[in-house]
């Protein structure tokens, strides 16, 4: 990790949904707010990779199509070399797309099956400007292919001809022709089976690795969100409750939250704690009061069922947003 | 090539459905060799064969100014092609840039959305009938009135299909790409609203037919000098109890063209997209 | 036709060779090949594989759901308690099915009806087996849905299937399951689409009433990690066959076939880290693709001569291990 300035600080960010809850009589229902990301910040420096892990609707997905301007924030900021790419119009922000870039969940879905692979790959190169001659676009189009596994000769076929697998890394090599600084990885391999997803992860590892990319690496799986990432931040009901460097994080992690997800993992060797039964996840169109996890921590006091903990510096790269998490690494130690 | 193999595809096991394909190509191939295939000329009057029966130099028999019916219903496959391709254009285009253009821009779209209710919420031969009284008798018109009449209904199926594909997840990826709106709507969405669009042109090619005859019928449609099936219905409806088979021919002409249009709209809507199953409904 | 074995009086179910072919325009294609496959009253057997080898066809086969689908069983037999199910009349199927055995799916909001209440959706699953007056059958209702630990169950019973969080909805659907009390319980993928917290308390409710009421149960995931968790018993299948079945314990210790111990390697776990994942090369071959010998050869490190023409046979590496290969790995130093 770099000293340097950050590729990417994130402050306080805020994404609200707004919709009519349903109506009850004739008239319509009364304007409801989903708080789908809550005040969030984090920094991402160059060439690091930053995994983002939590429960299903916690907010994840959200917080990468804000990003990408997919989703119009509602508050925050998002400073990008130092500027702020959130309050840019959808024309400022178009020659920063280049830089930042995402690769999406479904492998299926996500190539438009009426293009073949080449003009899928070659629109990015065309809109950036980067090749000029239909030759140039070729050619990049047969190195990146090379680069992410696949035979150039597969340019002129169509997704529907593809594996899953294979579907994926031409998801990836759409992100990588345009050499972004940034890439945003929305569960890139959640729905690949677990022998492809092991490949698609090293390519991944490697490219990243090769052209110091950043990456917002996005997943419901901490295994594969360990193997990945530098530093890990926790997110519960659309806040982080705890960022760290992933080695303190999955030893000794500093927020109750966390230390449920780690138990709740089903581990292929036998040897670890059983899981305390702490009830269902809350839902982020009503969450609770204080602390957003206390109806379900075992150390919850008064204090966080009326007060909202704000992320703590813990030292060494950590913060944790739990009134107790003094006690927790006291005890862990 | 590969046209064939899918016309292949979508007709396997649908006699019906390839009858009526059969039926079709038949009134297109009279459409083109009409003056090579018709025995006299459509418009010359005979007054010695008035009202002459179905015989061996009048196939189907003469009308009441001895004008040979089978050479004006040869010539009329001409018009009902000409009304029916001209409309599906006129629907696909109007209708289908509306539709389009209204779920992606959303605001705009939600005018646009509400002319078209406020039209569709008339019949459509009532829609058909006040434009026409507007304007003057031709082809050209009647061309236009029907394809708006149907670019209502293809607005609103357009409509929901563009909603849908507008929250595909490859249309992310494009944005992501950098792609602008115009890349997305015609470069994105468009290509896969083709098969969609085809299962509704010939819908409204079908349907077409019946408004063009209903039009002439009701003497505001083509010219009455224009040889169209409708036209020689609606002549020859006063000598209905002396020469029946002046409207049994065009009659049967247009019943059979409109029914086999349906019977391959149908076949071609069971072969797409299983998305878009449901949003096409016929006209 | 009887049973030939019938030493052990427990044996609940016993597949012997059971083979199902899919119906496509290109002729039947096999899906599942001379399975043989037993599980004893009180035991858990795993069934794991990527997706498309066959698990959840294998189900729908001992519960007779084949219907409806281009799948026909080809050639074998699935003995229930001594009686061939495959030669029984649909009449004498259906009394089996619900009240002996019963299943759960993958997808819990599916399986529920929307628009009725879920006590209504229980008393109607409780009374179609078993006729009992609306009162009796609802007070059943509340007892199931107590066992499946759903909290607070007489003022939940009228709820709608929207009204309940996933994990409440399988929990509903593992109630629904047991209301004829069966003796095999077959859950395919019951907890793919929770959570970690909530697929925790799912797969530990599972275990206890296994416990408790002494039922069979087939846990069918494609998660190595969940099998390995809760399982007795693991088979693990390979485009249709199984290659390798065994102890939990034993399977994990003493892996024979190249597969698991591929499958095994591919998953980056949350308790260490790896640099590299060593993934299972190439791609999982499609149904059309005719693959001769092992089906495993085009991705097999160890393939050698033999394996691309004969069809390795299940061989006993203990008396309860049996792998399926021509080269099996040594046992670990
Ligand atoms: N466009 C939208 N309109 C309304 N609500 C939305 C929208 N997108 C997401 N949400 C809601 O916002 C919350 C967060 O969703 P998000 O997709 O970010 O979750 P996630 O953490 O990615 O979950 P998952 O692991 O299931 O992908 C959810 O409750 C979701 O229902
Ligand atoms: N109704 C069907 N028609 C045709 N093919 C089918 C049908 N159901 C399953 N198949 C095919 O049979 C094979 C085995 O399917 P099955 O559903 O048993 O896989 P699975 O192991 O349960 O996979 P998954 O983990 O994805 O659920 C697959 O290749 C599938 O494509
Ligand atoms: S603040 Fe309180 S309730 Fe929240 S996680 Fe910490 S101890 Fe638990
Ligand atoms: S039989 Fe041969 S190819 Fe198959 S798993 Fe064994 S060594 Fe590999
Ligand atoms: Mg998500
Ligand atoms: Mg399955």
């Amino acid at each position: 990790m770099t000293d340097a300035a950050p590729l990417l600080q994130v402050r306080d960010l805020k994404t609200h949904f707004t919709f009519r809850a349903p109506s009850t009589g004739v008239l319509p229902g009364p304007k409801r707010v989903l708080k789908a990301v809550d005040g969030v910040s984090f920094d991402l420096a160059e060439g690091e990779v930053l995994g983002i892990v939590g429960e299903s609707g916690c907010g994840k997905s959200t917080v990468g199509r804000t990003l990408t301007k997919l989703e119009p924030a509602t508050s925050g900021e998002a400073l990008f070399r130092g500027r702020d790419i959130l309050g840019l119009s959808a024309g400022a922000f178009r020659p920063l797309r280049r830089e930042i870039q995402m690769i999406f969940q479904d492998p299926f879905a996500s190539l438009n099956p009426r293009l073949t692979i080449e003009q899928t790959l070659a629109e990015p190169v065309r809109i950036h400007g980067l090749a000029r001659t239909r030759e140039e676009v070729r050619a990049r189009i047969s190195d990146t292919l090379v680069k992410v596994g696949l035979d150039p000769k597969v340019m002129t076929r169509y997704p529907h001809e593809f594996s899953g697998g294979q579907r994926q890394r031409i998801g990836i090599a759409r992100v990588m022709i345009v050499e972004p600084r940034l890439v945003i990885a929305d569960e890139a391999v959640s729905a690949l089976d677990v022998s492809i997803q092991a490949q698609v992860l090293n390519l991944i590892k490697d490219l990243q690795r090769d052209s110091g990319i950043s990456m917002l690496f996005i997943s419901h799986d901490l295994g594969v969100v360990r193997h990945i990432s530098d530093r890990v931040a926790v997110m519960y009901l659309g806040r982080i409750v705890e960022t760290a460097p992933k080695a303190a994080i999955f030893e000794k992690p500093a927020h109750p939250y966390t230390r449920l997800l780690l138990a709740s993992i089903p581990r292929i060797r036998p040897g670890r704690q059983p899981v305390v039964d702490l009830g269902e996840p809350a839902s982020a169109a009503s969450p609770p009061s204080g602390c957003a996890f206390h109806p379900r921590c075992p150390l919850a006091t008064d204090i966080c069922r009326s007060t909202r903990p704000d992320p703590v510096d813990l030292g060494n790269g950590r913060s944790s947003a739990c009134h107790h998490a003094g006690q927790l690494l006291g005890e862990a130690a | 090539m590969t046209a064939i193999l899918t016309m292949g595809r979508i007709f396997r096991g649908r006699w019906l459905a390839t009858a009526g394909l059969c039926w079709l190509i038949l009134v297109a191939l009279a459409a083109i060799f009409a003056p090579l295939v018709a025995p006299y000329d459509p418009l010359e009057f005979d007054p010695l064969v008035r009202l002459s029966p179905p015989s061996q130099e009048h196939l189907f028999g003469t009308d009441h100014f001895g004008r040979d019916s089978f050479s004006r219903s040869l010539y009329g496959a001409r018009m009902a092609i000409v009304i029916g391709f001209g409309s599906v254009v006129v629907a696909l285009v109007a209708g289908g840039l509306a539709g389009m253009i209204s779920a992606y821009f959303t605001r705009l779209g939600h005018v646009i959305m509400r002319i078209v209710d406020v039209l569709m919420a008339f019949p459509a031969l009532l829609l058909a009938l006040v434009l026409m009284t507007l304007l003057e008798r031709s082809v050209v018109n009647t061309v236009i009135v029907i394809g708006i009449v149907y670019a209502t209904t293809t607005a609103r199926i357009l409509f929901g299909m563009t909603l849908k594909l507008k929250g595909e997840v490859f249309v992310d990826a494009a944005t992501c790409s950098g792609a602008g709106h115009a890349s997305i709507l015609f470069r994105h969405i468009l290509p896969n609203l083709v098969s969609p669009l085809l299962v509704q042109a010939s819908f409204i090619f079908a349907f077409a037919q019946l408004q063009a005859a209903a039009l002439d019928f009701l003497g505001l449609g083509l010219p009455p000098e224009v040889p169209s099936w409708g036209n020689m219905l609606s002549e020859s409806r006063i000598y209905v109890t002396r020469a029946s088979w002046l409207l049994l021919f065009p009659g049967a002409l247009i019943i059979l063209s409109v029914f086999s249009m349906n019977l391959v709209g149908d076949a071609l809507r069971d072969s797409i997209d299983p998305r878009f199953r449901n949003d096409i409904k016929g006209v | 036709m009887t049973r030939p074995n019938t030493d052990a009086s427990d044996l609940l179910l016993d597949m012997r060779g059971l083979t199902l072919g899919v119906a496509t325009p290109d002729g039947i294609l096999p899906v599942v090949q001379d399975l043989s496959l037993s599980l004893s009253t009180g035991e858990t057997l795993g069934i794991v594989g990527e997706s498309g080898c066959g698990k959840s066809l294998t189900s729908l086969a001992i519960m007779g759901l084949l219907e409806g689908t281009p799948v026909r069983v080809l050639a074998g037999e699935i003995f229930f308690r001594g009686r061939d199910l495959l030669r029984l009349s649909p009449r004498e199927r259906r009394a089996i099915m619900g009240n002996e055995m019963s299943m759960i799916f993958q997808e819990p909001m599916t399986s529920l009806n929307p628009v009725y209440r879920i006590g209504d959706q229980i008393i109607e699953a409780i009374r179609e087996h078993r006729p009992m007056s609306r009162r009796a059958a609802r007070d059943r209702a509340l007892e199931l849905l107590t066992m499946v630990r759903i909290p607070d169950p007489a003022g939940r019973i009228d709820s709608f299937p929207h009204q309940l969080s996933g994990g409440q909805r399988q929990r509903v659907m593992i109630a629904m399951a047991l209301a004829g009390s069966p003796r095999l319980l077959i859950a395919d993928e019951p907890t793919t689409a929770l959570d970690v917290t909530v697929q925790a308390q799912i797969l530990k409710l599972i275990v206890e009433l296994q416990k408790d009421t002494g039922m069979g149960v087939m846990l069918i995931s494609h998660d190595l990690g969940v099998i390995a968790e809760t399982c007795d018993r693991i088979a693990v299948m390979y485009r249709g066959r199984v290659v390798e079945t065994a102890g939990a314990r034993e399977l994990f210790q003493d892996m024979r076939h190249p597969y698991t111990r591929g499958l095994l390697d591919s998953i980056p776990e949350a308790d260490e880290d790896v640099d590299r994942l060593s993934a299972i090369p190439g791609r999982v071959p499609t149904l059309d693709e005719t693959i001769t010998g092992c089906a495993f050869h085009p991705r097999c490190a160890r393939a050698g001569a033999g394996c691309d023409s004969d069809q390795p046979a299940l061989t006993a590496f203990a008396p309860t291990h049996f792998a399926r290969c021509h080269y099996p790995l040594e046992p670990d130093a």
